[in-house]
């Protein structure tokens, strides 16, 4: 019986990475908007039919490994949360699966668009800041080096 | 002991139902990507896609009814129907009926163009074909179709083999290219591909329009520099001469990424070039001007700006339409602006449909004159005439 519960404890979790992927509905923008306690909060948004958001996606990555402590990154992709499975595949091969993960999960994904950033019209990918003092930054496209500089 | 693993068994178990329930609440149903055209009698036809179908409607009523569904391609194949990605129809000079669609492949960002044909209208289609001679598993789906003045059908696309064969040397490419074809035979047939432009823009649309010579112009998204994303107008020559791809605006909106949103183009009988187009160098701006190849466009006026998207234009003799979706936080409105002397001013913007739920890009129709918006919306397709 040990054993048995050693290796359920043990399968826990593979099963909550497998499952990681949380829908993101307009009522659950606001809580994501609120600014982080300290540092910032980095929201990586991106879509399944964007050949630029990898490289950009790593590139936060390697950014919040460098700042664990004051970044807190998440991936948002706009794609709707019924692509789970092609969602988490592409997450994983990115080799982005231990971020917290959301997808859009609104029928109207302009909508999720336009209460995560007004000034944001959809092109991917984009990035959004949000710092503990309340301000906030959003940059559309791979961000170049100088721009990656001044998230934080 | 037991009674720990009944524990955990119990609390991990809502967590492995939670992704049935979630999907379960989410809405189904056909994606909205959809195209309208009215034929030479008045009568609309609709085109959507539905369980691997491009399926066929038409209404004599303006589109309050639309008849029952008839299948495009009769054996089911996977069908992009997203905004800027739909399937497309048109009409040539004896109301043939032609449909067009990007059909994904297995890797991601792949398509081929697909078409077929229905010379009795609709009671028959050919069995699809695809356009282009190259048969790799790439990228070629963004397809747009015209029927120009001899009743030649047009298609354009957005390809990747040049990127690919490019970066496979090392060497960089920043984009995807324009490819097009035509039929001079009905559609039974189309002529091999020939690239229009190297370094377009890989994920909008490409907007065409009949010239008042019969020939059809292409307006797109292309990439000048680095990653300066501004649109190109040319004409696509079909009788063996180079087409000359010319930058049409001025924007300057840089970005490395995939802006999906395309612009839109129409041409006067006078040969005015009213066109529509997106940009977020600042605020996310719609843009409307009068394109002058190789310059600044003519009478640029911001149109609309934060919310707004997918903007289309029309022109009947010196009456422009512009309309477009303007997001908030409660659903769509369908708005439009309008100019009765050829564009040169506007009026104010007005609100001439809602929607709470999802909804596709508009696109304007024209019928004796008067212009109409096919809308189509996660609660129907709508059909609106827009004031007089």
């Amino acid at each position: 019986m040990k054993r048995l519960l050693l290796a359920f404890a043990l399968w826990l979790p593979a099963i909550a990475m497998a499952g990681s992927l949380q829908p993101l509905t307009a009522a659950e923008v606001p809580a994501l908007l609120q600014p982080p306690a300290r540092g910032e909060r980095i929201i990586a948004l991106w879509a399944l039919d964007c050949a630029y958001c990898e490289p950009n996606l790593e590139a936060l990555a390697a950014l919040q490994r460098a700042h664990p402590h004051e970044i807190e990154l998440l991936t948002v992709t706009t794609d709707s949360i019924e692509q789970r499975e092609a969602i988490e595949a592409r997450l994983r091969s990115m080799q982005m699966a231990g971020y917290p993960a959301r997808a859009y999960a609104e029928a109207s994904p302009e909508q999720i668009n336009f209460l995560l950033d007004p000034d944001w019209g959809g092109e991917t990918p984009r990035v959004l800041v949000i710092r503990a003092d309340g301000s906030r930054l959003g940059i559309s496209g791979a961000l170049t080096p100088e721009q990656l500089q001044k998230l934080r | 002991m037991r009674r720990l693993l009944i524990t955990l068994l119990c609390l991990l178990s809502p967590a492995l139902f939670a992704h049935e329930g979630m999907s379960m609440n989410m809405p189904k149903g056909p994606e909205l990507g959809a195209s309208a055209a009215f034929d030479s009698h008045g009568r609309l036809y609709l085109v959507d896609a539905a369980n691997g179908h491009v399926r066929l409607r038409h209404s004599d009523d303006d589109g309050r009814t639309l008849s029952a569904p008839v299948d495009v391609n009769a054996i089911a194949e996977p069908i992009y129907a997203e905004g800027e990605n739909r399937p497309k129809i048109a009409f040539g000079p004896h109301d043939e009926l032609y449909v067009s669609w990007s059909q994904p492949r297995a890797k991601p960002w792949t398509g081929f163009v697909r078409f077929a044909r229905s010379l009795d209208r609709r009671e028959h289609f050919s069995k699809p074909l695809t356009v282009h001679h190259d048969h790799a598993e790439i990228t070629h789906r963004f397809d747009a179709l015209a029927v120009d003045g001899n009743g030649r059908i047009v298609i354009a696309w957005i390809d990747k083999r040049d990127v690919i064969a490019t970066t496979a040397q090392g060497k960089p490419y920043l984009g995807a290219a324009v490819y097009y074809s035509w039929s001079d035979d009905g559609g039974a047939s189309f002529v091999p591909e020939r690239k229009l432009v190297d370094q377009s823009c890989e994920c909008c649309r490409i907007a065409l329009a009949r010239l008042p010579d019969g020939g059809i112009a292409a307006f797109f998204r292309n990439i000048y520099g680095d990653n300066i994303r501004d649109h190109a107008y040319t004409v696509l020559r079909t009788d063996g001469q180079t087409s000359q791809v010319e930058r049409a605006t001025f924007s300057d909106w840089q970005i490395a990424g995939c802006p999906h949103h395309g612009p839109g183009l129409a041409i006067g009988s006078d040969g005015t070039r009213h066109a529509v187009w997106y940009e977020a160098k600042g605020k996310p701006t719609i843009w409307y001007g009068q394109l002058d190849p190789g310059h600044a466009p003519q009478h640029p006026l911001a149109i609309a700006t934060t919310g707004a998207s997918h903007a289309d234009v029309a022109v009947h003799e010196r009456t422009v339409w512009v309309v477009w979706n303007q997001v908030g936080a409660n659903g769509y409105t369908l708005m439009l602006r309008r100019s009765t002397d050829n564009g040169a001013h506007f009026d104010a913007p007005r609100e001439i449909a809602s929607n709470s739920g999802a909804v596709a890009s508009p696109q304007l129709l024209q019928k004796q004159g008067h212009a109409f918006v096919a809308w189509n919306t996660a609660t129907g397709f709508r059909l609106i005439e827009t004031p007089r």
